[in-house]
């Protein structure tokens, strides 16, 4: 398996390879990662409006 | 090598949305400004890998009024109308949004020298804060009570990024939490 990057190795790459190294590094804890979606509980109002903005511009994010 | 049967690491609307704050970022820079950093959820998924962000993409840089009007002839449009107040900006045709949170990097606090940049494609670099302070700002909105979430965002990262700078975080959670977290807080 290839080893993991170090973060100073990370620093500057192309989003291709950052990627994979993301890949390898949720395949190394088992692929099993919960990474909870922001709440929205403290969302500012001009967030909300922008939100809102994207999804009638027929973002499905 | 390369394995070309496997998928891509990020979705499709991420990547694109990557590519044109890239060119955005490749147009403030040719003006002699520093490149913008993207913060929030879309660090969290470049960084995870988990599709986290809701397309509004959080934008730290000086540079505003700057930055917006390359927004403007990117093909950005500031939304207007009733209940449609907001400091972003959308791209109708890719469907996202880019808003500017603040003239400095969490609060001038995170080391500019820890920046990744990443190149997307042809369009130039994007810039994002680091990880250790993206944990921070994680543990911070933690602290402060009313984003529970956070911890497990913040432990998340952590799990996926044991060759982080550790005593830079440490330190850095200690600050973004007024002392009340630190490093041992991700170890939940």
């Amino acid at each position: 398996m290839e080893s993991k990057r170090s973060m100073a190795e990370r620093r500057i790459m192309t989003l291709e390879e950052f990627g994979r190294d993301v890949q390898r590094r949720r395949a190394a804890l088992g692929g099993d990662i919960d990474m909870p979606r922001n709440s929205g509980k403290r969302r500012t109002a001009s967030k909300r409006a922008l939100l809102k903005a994207i999804e009638d511009a027929g973002g499905k994010w | 090598m390369q394995d070309e049967s496997a998928p891509p690491p990020y979705r499709p609307a991420f990547a694109a949305a990557l590519g044109l704050f890239a060119r955005a970022s490749e147009d403030m820079k040719a003006l002699g400004f520093l490149p913008p950093v993207l913060v929030g959820g879309a660090a969290v998924e470049f960084y995870s890998g988990s599709t986290i962000s809701t397309g509004d993409f959080d934008i730290v840089t000086a540079r505003q009024d700057q930055f917006e009007d390359i927004l403007r002839k990117h093909g950005f449009v500031r939304p207007s109308g009733p209940g449609k107040a907001t400091r972003g900006w959308i791209h109708p045709d890719l469907q996202l949004g880019f808003e500017v949170v603040s003239s400095s990097l969490l609060d001038g606090m995170a080391d500019r020298d820890r920046i990744v940049m990443v190149r997307v494609g042809t369009d130039g670099f994007a810039a994002f804060v680091s990880l250790e302070d993206m944990v921070a700002d994680r543990m911070g909105q933690y602290a402060s009570g009313s984003a529970p979430d956070m911890l497990d965002q913040a432990r998340t990262l952590y799990r996926l990024y044991s060759d982080a700078d550790r005593a830079y975080m440490d330190a850095r959670i200690r600050h973004e939490t007024a002392g009340d977290y630190g490093i041992e807080a991700l170890d939940g």
